[in-house]
């Protein structure tokens, strides 16, 4: 070592330095590559892959005669992907040019896209684009990197609002939809799912999987090459037992009656599918599936009537309970079938005078005619014999009181009126109670679907089967996913002479009594009649009948109910024959064909999975 | 070193060690290089101009090696002269890019002079130290040394190109540490930096929570700047504070020389004027990577981001990184910068943790083998060159590493030997053609 008169330990000193240095950079590098590796390799591939999801469509709804109640179509979505142009007077002259084309707020979708652009995520700017307007948008598709049109399937109800009791609608997430759902891939902020109706309940079967492209883009969002392109699967078509000609026989009779409020439930007394479920008033699932622009005309602000008369409305089943009180009456054995009562046009209870519904009296009548007339003065007369604890255990026997077990929401169970009922709330039954009970008013209440109950129980001899409206659910690739079946819940145990009896009544009230509107050629048809005392206002009509063709076991039974209707006999049975006739018509004469039937709409074909341009301007 | 057969000694002329390590680093920056600029839309001019500076940097280099490196001490002033014209001369003549003039414009490339003028600096300054050494321990020898930087400084401020100082200051202390400079005087000198630096942070961290502003001190503080004249009522308080302690001192019969006092005031007075000139002078884009650095949330699609990508682009590497041409990071465009300034985010996502420690370990091999040539040089002159080229190394590794791994403000130092950039490739490669020539020229017999 020769001497330069400088000290040689500095220069180690410095080297310490550099080797310190390094070993902070390898224990950095530690941490951020050993430790961290996973961590960053999982964002720098979020970083390059965007994904432009495609919904999937829904599985679409078919009546029992193949009808696409409710389907998807095409439409046209605008979208943004974040891209080149990402600064703010950029964004800011983007908006101005799209506001006007689409009807839209300025600010709203100039927050929307500034959204998309700090997120580095796409938006759908607007749905449902009119094809007016898709000219001045492909213009300015030109103009404006990054604005695109897509093709999505949306959701469709080809009728309006005919079934949207059952079939429900679909709408955006709620919060609390989505905090449910929110770790489930398939479904994404702004996904839309099934709010109500079957739409809601099959949630699960009618979402297809989601389709997508995923792309790797580069630091500015300019697409660099498709990595992955996931098609998607259409969620499962379900069929239902709703045939569509009574379904539109039963809604085109409800609009066209006085009120244009009430309910009809058609079952089939074998097994208890449903064949027409109509209540009114209703909606257009259509609504809750259209853009702003295309919502202008719709009466804003009111209230949905989602309010479903066929199972939520309770009403007192008037004469139709007659049936009920029938049963308990030949039973007893305490009143000889030919036993006959004279009706003078009202019942003198003691107390009380008790009106029969023809003021100019009946005259003699027995069991039959007292059915077919529905007088109230042979009711009055047989009910006191057989006792108003028989009629309430029939009524419990037909099930009032109880749900009738159909797959929807918010069913109510009706009211179950008797003396032991009464007893339950610690008050008296006094002889009126009885009368009341007997002609089923009073506090007897009844909703339309119990009705269609009682009536197909009648039918088919006793059997009350849970009401079905899924025939089966059917997986897109054509797999069987769900089949329907009958499910009896209960029996009434009657004679069968008292069978033979009540429908015999039930009969000649279309033959010759109060429902001789209803007579239908080629057809047996055994009905009964009801109107329903409304303190409110006007009357309800009722009308429960079920029909026979040949002698063979019946295939339809009916339970319609107008809203105010005032008399069973002329509000209620002619939807009821309508329906009928729709539902048997291969068996009738042709001449019986239904005129009432609307005109179906070509069944919109199901979109094809949409290709997205992705060329250049992602 | 050899024993021949015939029983002499004979000593290699050239340290391999240091040249593969650099050949070594050079090809693994070229192919980061490479891979980095494959979607670039430049991307022709940067490869020619790579190609063209790897045989043209070679060649500096061979030039350098076999020249005698005593050379340079004999003609210092001309040295020192060349170094003055070409920055200068860029200032008249050069061209600006990214807000800068520093580039003359050639037909094929650009030369940045900056890059040779700090090598030239080295050697001038080795030269000044060798001569000086007598003297070494005194203040005047500091200042002196600092004296020959300030008009390279005064003309890379007018550029300016402040990320050329940020290399160029702590090189010049680096060298007067080795050749043995009073230590008191180095953190004298440090001091006045660290005042020069503080005053501009201050402020900037005052520009971000304008809500200290309701502080009436803070306030007077924040617009000190703005006036020449409360600057230099502010400078004055100082000057008086430090007088009446001083005098304080005095009167408590305390064994502390005025000197203190005076140097402390003065290292006050001249750290706040050249803060107010770097303050005044720091271009926006400078200021803005200053604030980042202090809070990298303000901005996370500005600086903040590149560094967050930068990040994510080292840390996806894993320990195995995802192979050579195949880093979605770096070649998709997130990494900014990515074939200079941040080249090491491409080898770490490429290459992985192995390739990291592989760049890591080159470097620490070539600084040790310049300082090898240092230990056994012939000359002081020679000890403090390599000296010089050692400090020069290590500052760029630390500036480098530490900006990227978040240690160290963004600077835009790029990584010698493996960023892209020409006439920092030819100027770093001949600074170590001269530290070989070093070496080549050291006494056989230690």
């Amino acid at each position: 070592m020769i001497d330069r008169q400088i000290p040689q330990e500095r220069l180690e000193l410095l080297w310490v330095l550099a080797y310190a240095a390094a070993a902070v950079f390898i224990l950095r590098l530690v941490n951020l590559q050993v430790l961290g590796g996973a961590h960053y390799r999982e964002i720098a591939e979020r970083n390059r892959t965007q994904i432009i999801s495609q919904a999937a469509p829904r599985g679409r709804i078919f009546s029992s005669d193949e009808v696409a109640l409710v389907t998807s179509k095409p439409s046209f979505s605008l979208i943004y992907f974040p891209g080149q142009a990402k600064t703010a007077p950029e964004i800011d002259r983007m908006a101005r040019a799209l506001a006007r084309p689409l009807g839209a707020d300025y600010e709203d979708l100039r927050r929307n896209i500034y959204k998309a652009a700090s997120r580095e995520k796409p938006v759908r700017l607007a749905e449902n684009l009119p094809p007016k307007i898709m000219l001045a948008l492909s213009e300015l598709k030109a103009i404006y990197p990054g604005v695109d049109v897509i093709v999505e399937a949306r959701r469709y109800y080809p009728f309006g609002a005919y079934l949207s009791h059952l079939s429900g609608y679909i709408g955006k997430m709620d919060a609390k939809d989505w905090a449910s759902r929110s770790r489930d891939k398939n479904y994404s902020m702004d996904s839309r799912l099934g709010k109500a109706g079957l739409e809601q309940m099959y949630e699960k079967e009618l979402r297809g999987k989601d389709g997508g492209i995923y792309l790797e883009v580069d630091s500015r969002g300019k697409l660099n090459r498709v990595l992955e392109s996931r098609k998607w699967v259409p969620g499962a078509d379900i069929f239902l037992t709703i045939d569509s000609k009574a379904q539109a026989a039963a809604e085109e009779g409800l609009e066209k009656s006085i009120s244009g409020k009430g309910a009809v439930v058609a079952l089939d007394p074998r097994s208890g599918a449903i064949i027409a479920f109509a209540s009114m008033p209703d909606y257009d699932p259509n609504m809750f599936v259209m853009s702003g622009s295309e919502k202008e005309g719709l009466p804003a602000g009111k209230t949905l009537p989602e309010f479903n008369v066929a199972l939520q409305g309770s009403y007192p089943p008037g004469s139709i309970f007659k049936i009920i009180t029938s049963a308990a009456i030949l039973e007893s054995g305490r009143v000889g079938t030919d036993e006959k009562f004279r009706c003078p046009g009202y019942y003198d209870a003691g107390s009380r005078i008790f009106k029969c519904w023809e003021k100019r009296g009946h005259g003699s009548v027995a069991f039959i005619d007292g059915l077919a007339k529905s007088c109230d003065v042979y009711f009055y007369n047989a009910s006191q014999r057989a006792g108003a604890l028989a009629i309430e255990k029939y009524s419990r026997a037909f099930r009032l009181g109880q749900l009738s077990g159909i797959p929807l929401s918010g069913e109510k169970t009706g009211n179950v009126f008797g003396p032991s009922a009464r007893a339950a709330k610690k008050s008296y039954w006094f002889i009126g109670d009885t009368l009341n009970l007997a002609i089923g008013q009073g506090e007897t209440l009844m909703t339309p679907m119990q009705a269609a109950g009682m009536i197909a129980a009648v039918a088919n001899g006793g059997v009350f089967h849970r009401p079905y409206y899924v025939d089966r659910i059917v997986k897109s690739d054509g797999q069987l996913f769900y089949q329907g079946k009958p499910e009896t819940l209960s029996r009434v145990q009657l004679k069968d002479s008292t069978w033979a009896l009540i429908k015999e009544g039930l009969r000649s009230v279309v033959q010759e009594g109060t429902g001789q509107a209803g007579k239908i050629t080629g057809a047996e048809i055994y009905g009964k009649t009801g109107t329903a005392q409304n303190p409110q206002g006007k009357d309800h009509a009722w009308f429960v009948a079920y029909a026979t063709v040949n002698d063979e076991p019946s295939r339809i039974a009916v339970a319609v109910l107008v809203e105010h209707g005032e008399h069973g006999a002329s509000a209620a049975v002619p939807i009821a024959k309508a329906v009928i006739e729709a539902a048997l018509r291969s068996e009738l004469p042709s001449k019986n064909k239904p005129a009432a039937a609307i005109a179906l709409p070509l069944v919109p074909k199901l979109p094809q999975p949409a290709t997205v341009p992705v060329r250049g301007v992602l | 070193m050899i024993f021949t057969p015939q029983g002499g000694l004979k000593k290699n002329r050239i340290d391999w060690a240091l040249f593969l390590a650099a050949m070594f680093l050079l090809a693994l920056g070229t192919m980061a290089i490479f891979s980095s600029v494959a979607v670039l839309p430049g991307q022709a001019r940067i490869i020619r101009v790579q190609l063209i500076a790897i045989p043209l940097a070679l060649i500096a280099f061979g030039a350098a090696w076999s020249l005698n490196y005593q050379v340079y001490q004999d003609q210092w002033k001309f040295v020192y002269g060349v170094l003055l014209v070409i920055l200068a001369g860029v200032l008249l003549f050069g061209v600006v890019d990214k807000g800068a003039r520093s580039w003359y414009r050639l037909p094929y490339f650009s030369i940045q002079p900056s890059e040779f003028a700090r090598v030239g600096l080295i050697l001038v300054l080795a030269n000044f130290l060798d001569k000086r050494i007598g003297k070494i321990k005194e203040l005047p020898t500091v200042l002196g040394a600092f004296a020959l930087c300030v008009p390279v400084f005064l003309l890379l401020i007018k550029q300016p190109d402040f990320s050329a100082i940020l290399i160029t200051f702590p090189i010049t202390l680096i060298m007067l540490f080795a050749a043995g400079a009073s230590v008191f005087h180095l953190s004298i000198i440090v001091g006045y930096a660290f005042i020069s630096a503080l005053f501009p942070i201050l402020w900037s961290v005052i520009t971000l929570n304008p809500e200290l502003l309701d502080n009436a001190l803070v306030g007077y503080f924040f617009h000190l700047s703005d006036s020449w004249l409360s600057a230099s009522i502010f400078i004055a308080a100082v000057v008086l504070g430090c007088w009446l302690l001083w005098r304080l001192s005095v009167r408590l019969y305390a064994n502390v020389s005025g000197v203190y006092f005076a140097g402390a005031a003065l290292v006050l007075m001249l750290g706040f004027f050249s803060g107010m000139l770097v303050k005044n002078q720091m271009k926006d884009y400078q200021q803005k990577r200053l604030e980042v650095f202090l809070s990298p949330e303000t901005d996370p699609r500005g600086a903040g981001y590149n560094l967050l990508q930068a990040r994510i682009a080292i840390g996806s590497g894993g320990i195995l990184g995802r192979g050579i041409f195949s880093g979605t990071q770096s070649r998709l465009g997130f990494v900014p910068e990515r074939h200079t300034d941040f080249i090491l985010a491409v080898v770490g996502e490429e290459l992985g943790f192995w390739g990291m420690l592989l760049v890591t370990g080159l470097y620490v091999l070539l600084m040790r083998r310049i300082m090898e040539g240092a230990r056994l040089a012939r000359d002081r002159f020679g000890y403090l060159v390599n000296c010089g080229v050692f400090g020069m190394f290590l500052v760029y590794f630390c500036i480098n590493f530490g900006m990227l791994l978040g240690l160290a403000p963004v600077a835009g130092v790029p990584l010698p030997l493996v960023s892209y950039g020409g006439s920092n490739l030819v100027a770093t490669l001949m600074a170590l053609g001269i530290a070989e020539s070093v070496y080549a020229r050291r006494y056989a017999l230690v």
